[in-house]
């Protein structure tokens, strides 16, 4: 595999993955811009205004059509939240030349076209979006954000971060608000739209078995010839000063058969190279069926079937969740608490600490088995002022010791309980 | 070792049937870090009536324990736990039942071939006790109710009873608190004796690695055992019919969620199912894949505001279609489905259409051999069905608007037809 990053403009970057480890070729573009509450429904709503049509497909099913003629070329976008950034992603992914039954077709060059002007080239009238277009998209995305709470346990950790980051742009939920909807029109979200555009960062990805010239090709699109160069506006991932005074502990109701408890937890560090010690003390948490919430919350007294915990890097939280009788809560609770008592007193093994090792540095080298990871990755490397490449990341993981985990657990607090019970 | 070769997506799949009656399948590929095993064994959930071979009497066992045995499998004489064993040594370790098959697996970059003992030995060491077996009902009992709260899985496994009166499909995997309160450790054995036999089981492995070598690294781990003889399996008797054409539940949900089912005979898995199975795709995404006139329809009117998924389910004992998804109004998609339907039947299907679609599947099926495990996956359970994975992307070519046109006549039919719904 091999990783060339090119500035096209300034603002705007061409990342090149060259592996011949796929059957496809993925090309990704992203427009990152900061999460903000006067712009989050908008951000979410433009990806499948985008979908709808442009200049030259003017309709869904046209587009349908086209990619469905280049062998089912697999076309997805969505809004997601990385730290403090709202990431609108756009994804096309089509079979390598190597594997079609003509040999003529050149699919890449194809999709790489195909996908800037969905993005870049909306259909537009009056110097708007399409009405009708937009209104249907406004219904649908009033759609989705209300189905979050579809999924009771995603939902619930939503929740946990809303109350954790209460009048924050983290807070925010990445579909945006059912509020907002009212205020867009054809013409203002286009306005918008032609801002994101010339503001964003812009992040355009392409892994498989690329010739050469795809250089060439991109500079030659016309899309891009039309994007000016920028400063773009976006959030670096960071430390922040999140202490507590007291832990928040919030219950609400809903129609459940079984009670999902999610616990947000605060980690005080200095130093941002801390945060490889904190994977490492989330892994020994929580990370793996090893892990002690794993063993004491299930295996020992059989509260739950899920009993985990997982990392944020961007905002440096970990969320510990538990599927529990409602009656257990307390002492679910209790024993939650326990680990993380524990995890400070040092009560952990060095084996444990090589067992998290070989966990973490197994998933790294698994990435450049996953197209859609190593994209991932790559994108994760912009966000961050740290950069590590995937050798030096295996290294710094090798080299954490115990002290450093106890560092963390001793700098661990908990900032919110959640519990969705009946 | 018999090798079957696919030229299209240039893969080679090298398969080698023991005297102890195991079938092992080695696909290489090179290049890759991980290496992925799977060893399953053709025993579900719809398995609980059987003649243990050389017995005469049948065998009755509650609801839910294949399942349970998979949990119970990682059990150990010493006290450990080999999922926590496999787990130390840094490979992603899982086990999962379905309704026809039981698999053990693990994706590693390092430490394979030890992972690959630890594997090995537990499937082929089975340890239950009284007090093991009671504990782990404390943990499938809250697997049971993460399920009860999931829409999705409601909505579906409602569609099944709908559809079937009898065959055991219809009921939740993991069986009921009721049905695993009966599970002791007698049933247990018995069940891990009838159906974890090597004949009975199929052994797959997918990543960098020389075939020969690895089939000498399975051998020197496989324990002694001699093949048994064929297992009875008694299922109850399946009538044509649906059991009712609507069914309804109640579950706090933004929009309701739904399940078009269509009840298809007991093919067995048939020679030509591969063909049929491709046929039915292509005549699901006709009706409503996203460059279809009732999806267009639906999507402007706001009915649906995303793409149904489109599956045909089958095993040696059942077949059926499913569109589901989640929609505004579930019973207009019911009603148009049915008359889109006739219309197809009447007007005859679009050759151009059907040219394009077939790319489109082509495209699909070629990226399903990116990934270790899924490739590893997709032959474990394709072969439990009788089918070599490789023969899909063999026959889509030769299909046509006759053989299509047939398959239309022959599948969907309206008095086969259910539609299940979750709403508030």
């Amino acid at each position: 595999m091999e990783y060339k990053k090119i500035e096209l403009k300034k603002g705007i970057n061409f990342h090149i993955i060259k592996t011949d480890r796929f059957k496809t070729n993925l090309l990704a573009i992203f427009l990152t811009t900061k999460l903000d509450r006067k712009t989050v429904t908008k951000n979410a709503l433009i990806p499948s205004v985008l979908r709808r049509g442009s200049k030259n497909m003017m309709t869904q099913e046209q587009i349908s059509k086209e990619l469905e003629e280049m062998y089912g070329a697999g076309f997805d976008c969505g809004v997601d939240k990385t730290g403090d950034n709202q990431v609108l992603k756009f994804y096309i992914e089509t079979i390598n030349d190597n594997y079609l039954p003509q040999k003529n077709e050149n699919m890449l060059k194809t999709s790489l076209d195909k996908l800037l002007e969905i993005v870049f080239n909306p259909l537009t009238e009056n110097n708007s979006f399409i009405k009708e277009y937009v209104e249907q998209e406004k219904n649908n995305l009033k759609n989705i954000i209300e189905a979050k709470i579809d999924n009771k346990s995603r939902y619930a950790l939503d929740r946990c971060i809303e109350e954790m980051y209460k009048y924050e742009p983290y807070g925010l939920y990445k579909f945006g608000n059912v509020e907002d909807l009212k205020e867009i029109d054809e013409k203002n979200l286009y306005e918008y739209y032609k801002e994101l555009v010339s503001n964003c960062k812009i992040d355009i990805f392409l892994s498989g078995n690329i010739e050469n010239n795809i250089v060439d090709e991109i500079n030659e699109n016309e899309n891009i010839k039309l994007l000016k160069e920028r400063e773009p506006i976006y959030e670096f991932s960071k430390l922040e000063n999140k202490k507590t005074d007291k832990e928040k502990i919030i219950a609400e109701s809903m129609e459940v058969t079984q009670g999902k408890l999610v616990i947000g937890l605060n980690i005080n560090i200095e130093d941002e190279k801390q945060k490889y010690d904190a994977l490492m003390y989330n892994m020994i948490l929580g990370g793996s069926a090893t892990s002690k919430m794993f063993q004491n919350i299930r295996e020992k007294e059989h509260l739950a079937y899920v009993a985990s915990s997982m990392y944020i890097r961007h905002k440096n939280n970990i969320f510990m969740n538990c599927g529990i009788e409602i009656d257990n809560y307390e002492k679910t609770v209790e024993l939650a608490k326990k680990q993380l008592e524990d995890m400070k007193k040092g009560d952990f093994t060095e084996e444990e600490i090589e067992n998290a090792k070989k966990g973490i540095i197994a998933s790294i080298k698994g990435i450049e088995d996953e197209q859609d990871t190593i994209l991932t990755y790559y994108f994760g490397q912009e966000l961050t002022k740290n950069k590590v490449t995937l050798e030096e990341y295996k290294e710094i993981i090798e080299k954490i010791t115990k002290d450093r985990i106890l560092e963390i657990a001793k700098n661990i607090e908990v900032d919110t309980i959640y519990f969705l019970k009946n | 070792m018999k090798i079957i070769e696919n030229s299209k997506v240039k893969e080679k799949a090298y398969i080698e049937k023991l005297e102890n009656g195991l079938t092992i399948v080695l696909i290489p590929k090179k290049g890759t870090h991980k290496k992925y095993i799977i060893w399953g064994t053709n025993y579900g959930s719809i398995d609980s009536e059987f003649i243990v071979p050389g017995e005469k009497e049948i065998t009755k066992v509650p609801m839910g324990i294949a399942h349970f045995l998979e949990h119970k499998m990682f059990e150990q004489p010493d006290g450990t736990n080999s999922l926590d064993t496999l787990t130390a040594l840094g490979v992603e370790a899982n086990a999962y039942t379905t309704n026809d098959h039981t698999a053990y697996l693990f994706e590693a970059t390092d430490n394979f071939y030890e992972a690959m003992t630890e594997l090995m030995d537990y499937v082929q060491h089975p340890y239950f006790t009284d007090e093991n077996v009671e504990k782990e009902k404390g943990i499938i009992g809250q697997e049971i109710n993460m399920y009860e709260d999931s829409p999705e899985w409601r909505v579906y496994l409602n569609a099944m009873k709908a559809m079937y009166h009898n065959n055991p499909v219809k009921i939740d995997i993991a069986g009921t608190i009721e049905s695993i309160s009966k599970i002791n450790k007698e049933t247990l054995y018995k069940c891990y004796n009838t159906f974890y036999n090597p004949s009975n089981m199929v052994l797959v492995i997918c990543g960098d690695f020389k075939s020969h070598d690895m089939l000498e690294e399975i051998n020197k781990r496989l324990v002694e055992t001699k093949s048994k003889g064929k297992i009875k399996r008694i299922y109850p008797k399946e009538p044509d019919d649906i059991v009712q054409e609507k069914i309804e539940q109640k579950l706090e949900v933004s929009q309701p969620l739904y399940v078009i089912g269509i009840k298809d005979k007991n093919n067995n898995c048939e020679k030509e199912i591969v063909k049929k199975h491709i046929a039915i795709e292509i005549i699901l995404y006709l009706l409503m894949g996203k460059s279809s006139k009732l999806y267009k329809e639906l999507y402007n009117q706001g009915i649906i505001y995303e793409r149904p998924s489109l599956d045909y389910e089958f095993s040696k004992n059942y077949a059926h279609i499913m569109i589901s998804g989640q929609a505004t109004e579930p019973e207009i998609i019911y009603e148009k489905m049915k008359s889109e339907i006739e219309n197809m039947k009447n007007n005859g299907i679009d050759k151009k259409d059907v040219v394009r679609i077939k790319k489109m599947i082509y495209g699909n099926y070629v990226k399903e051999y990116n990934d270790v495990g899924d490739i590893a996956r997709m032959f474990l359970s394709d072969y439990f069905k009788g089918i070599n994975s490789f023969d899909y992307l063999e026959e889509i070519e030769a299909i046509n608007v006759e053989y299509l046109s047939q398959v239309l006549e022959d599948v969907f039919k309206e008095d086969k037809m259910v539609i299940s719904i979750v709403k508030n």
